[in-house]
């Protein structure tokens, strides 16, 4: 069982009860808190699982060790701290077809944070796009 | 011979930038955002007090040929899903019916939401100046239209393929009746598309979408899929696959206002304001849906609450915007206690007024009973002791000529209903954050459950003008109003609505009703 603090039942949603009661209801939590993190929700489908699998949970599991995956149903739900990107160049290479950033954005179900695509890449992150950094067009030679 | 502005200002973008040749969609989406239209003359059905930049962006680059594939290939994987192995594994059969009735509400309100949201998003569209910002909302335009038909066609799947489908089909017809229903219009109709542009925005993007989106359409196939129901997952996980580039636009439409004065004088009360008239109710009724409408629950609603509206969207879309001056919503307090507490409260009273829904509710077995009072310590002694009391009084018999109703009137418990949100409350037994203050206005007295929705009504209260069931049917009998207001089925007299899902349990009809001669009365007029 993970301990990561992104996980779907970490912190406080660990708690039962009374004790769940107390934190909830406590002074500091009557304001919002800023957070770096970000959520991705992804409808499970062939490919989706795929990526899931064999590229965020596989090949590129390093490149960002707060990611968590968790399985619930009908979807993928993953949290991490930052940002989240798919490379679909990489899917494509993975799937042996073509399979676009728009492609990967028929599942990609709900998204919490800034999420953008530039190019083949989808990226979800918690910089406010638009007000502290530019929003970049696709630059060709 | 002139030439036209648009035929000039293509010339003009092909000199600098020649039209790609063998392209991909985002070297045609830059090529095309070198057009530069003049939207000076832009009119609008509701100007906002906002100015809107125009060089704000879409944050997904999609072209009208991508945007239509996507779409296609979506809709090809539901219906095909829908059409071909669920119907041959009998899925809608295999439904809890609890959670069989909860569909027919979820299903049935969210397609008024979207069906609303088309006309939201072309107001925004003609309210927006920039390019890539209209861009988007035109797309979401589209794909309003597309959610509509998509809630209309799972509620039209279950009532063909599955089990009573009565209040699957035609649930409108009861909209004069039903309490739910008005609530559910001010969330879903009056505050998406009537009003300062912007606000309806805030209202529809920033707080209906990227807020309430997330329990309403994503963690609501949890609930599904644990009760047997693989239609929804399928339907509602695709909607939601547009409603990220939903959350976009919202996002650019505060974006585009950051830099302006106004922002600083009218946006944390636009917010607040927005915030609290989605929460008002989405609150109890998700969670009344979710707790009191499924057989295995999948984790207490004040959870779900807690992690997609308080941590996520509260510190990740809200609290990120703090040092550009947004701030935490003023309401978020009552807000939480609402989350707590609210549709334990608002389950009590839609069980009283059963007969006038459109969908069968079932009073908590003992088993679930346990599991209320585990995560919601004091639940038993509001509320589970109650129901005990009514069950033993027969509130599931017809022969019994007992509705949980009487229980409010004996007990001096009056219900009485919100004016600006339309929820109907009952001050002197919930835990929620309701409290009653009246207010006169034009010789008529107008009931308020909290600060929040006093403000808004005294900033306008003629907005809040729509009478509520006990003005509209006062001093009428109950079975006539049923039967007046459509909530019967097909044979003319057994309610839609019923008390329990028992299969073999026999079902009310007008004659149960008329027998116990309840009669509409407005608690008002006793003040």
């Amino acid at each position: 069982m993970t301990t990561s603090s992104n996980a779907y039942g970490a912190g406080i949603m660990a708690k039962t009860g009374k004790a769940f009661a107390d934190e909830y209801f406590s002074e500091e939590n009557q304001t919002v808190h800023e957070s770096n993190e970000v959520v991705l929700v992804l409808k499970k489908s062939d490919e989706i699982n795929s990526v899931v699998h064999e590229i965020l949970l596989g090949d590129r599991k390093a490149d960002n060790p707060t990611l968590i995956v968790e399985d619930r149903a009908g979807y993928w739900w993953l949290k991490a701290t930052g940002k989240i990107e798919i490379d679909c160049t990489e899917v494509s290479e993975l799937l042996g077809k073509h399979f676009s950033v728009y492609d990967l954005l028929v599942d990609v179900s709900s998204t919490i944070g800034r999420a953008y695509t530039l190019g083949e890449t989808f990226t979800i992150t918690s910089e406010l796009m638009g007000l502290d950094v530019k929003l970049q067009d696709l630059q060709t030679a | 011979m002139a030439i036209s502005a648009a035929t000039k200002a293509a010339t003009d973008a092909l000199a600098v930038n020649r039209a790609p040749v063998s392209v991909g969609a985002q070297e045609v989406h830059r090529w095309m955002q070198s057009f530069t239209w003049d939207f000076e003359k832009n009119r609008t059905k509701y100007s906002t007090k906002y100015k809107m930049a125009n060089d704000t962006k879409e944050q997904f680059k999609l072209i009208a040929k991508e945007y239509a594939r996507m779409e296609s290939v979506k809709d090809e994987r539901q219906f095909g899903s829908l059409q071909d192995v669920l119907t041959r594994v009998d899925a809608a059969n295999r439904v809890h019916p609890k959670w069989n009735e909860s569909m027919k509400v979820i299903s049935n309100f969210l397609e008024v939401g979207e069906y609303n949201a088309i006309a939201a998003t072309g107001m925004l569209w003609d309210s927006a100046t920039a390019p890539e910002q209209k861009n988007g909302y035109l797309g979401q335009v589209l794909d309003e239209i597309r959610h509509t038909n998509q809630c209309g066609y799972i509620n039209y799947y279950f009532a063909k393929q599955g089990q009573d489908a009565a209040g699957h089909n035609d649930a409108r017809r009861t909209r004069a009746i039903g309490p739910l229903w008005k609530g559910m219009k001010r969330v879903f109709s009056d505050g998406f598309i009537s009003g300062d542009a912007v606000e309806c925005s805030i209202n529809l993007q920033l707080v209906g979408e990227a807020c309430f989106t997330n329990p309403l359409i994503v963690a609501v196939t949890e609930w599904a899929s644990a009760n047997g129901d693989e239609m929804t997952p399928t339907v509602f996980l695709s909607i939601e696959t547009d409603e990220l580039r939903h959350m976009a636009n919202g996002y650019q439409t505060v974006v585009s206002i950051a830099n302006d004065a106004a922002a600083s004088k009218y946006l944390n009360t636009d917010l607040n304001n927005a915030f609290w008239t989605q929460q008002k109710y989405f609150t109890p009724v998700l969670g009344m849906m979710f707790e009191y409408g499924s057989h295995f629950k999948v984790e207490p609603w004040v959870k779900t609450w807690n992690r997609w509206v308080y941590e996520d969207w509260g510190g990740i879309w809200i609290g990120r915007l703090g040092k550009y001056g947004v701030q935490s919503p003023a309401s978020l307090r009552d807000a939480k206690k609402d989350a707590y507490w609210a549709h334990h409260d608002l389950f009590m009273i839609a069980y009283a007024l059963w007969p006038t829904g459109f969908f069968r509710l079932t009073l908590p077995t003992a088993e679930e009973a346990e599991w209320y009072e585990a995560n919601y310590p004091g639940w038993y002694d509001m509320y589970g002791k109650v129901y005990e009391e009514w069950k033993a009084r027969g509130c599931e018999d017809p022969n019994s000529g007992f509705l949980p109703l009487q229980w409010f009137i004996e007990n001096n418990h009056p219900i009485y209903i919100d004016r600006v949100s339309q929820v109907p409350f009952c001050p002197s037994y919930c835990k929620g954050a309701s409290t009653l203050r009246v207010l006169e206005f034009n010789g008529k007295k107008h009931s308020f459950s909290d600060q929040w929705g006093e403000r808004m009504w005294l900033s306008e209260p003629e907005r809040y003008e729509c009478q509520n069931i006990w003005e509209q049917y006062e001093g009428r009998e109950l079975s006539e109003v049923i039967a007046e207001g459509h909530g019967v089925r097909s044979d003319g007299k057994t309610l839609i609505s019923q008390p329990h899902t028992n299969k073999d349990g026999r079902l009310w009809t007008l004659d149960d009703i008329k027998k116990i001669n309840c009669v509409f009365s407005d608690p008002l007029k006793a003040l």
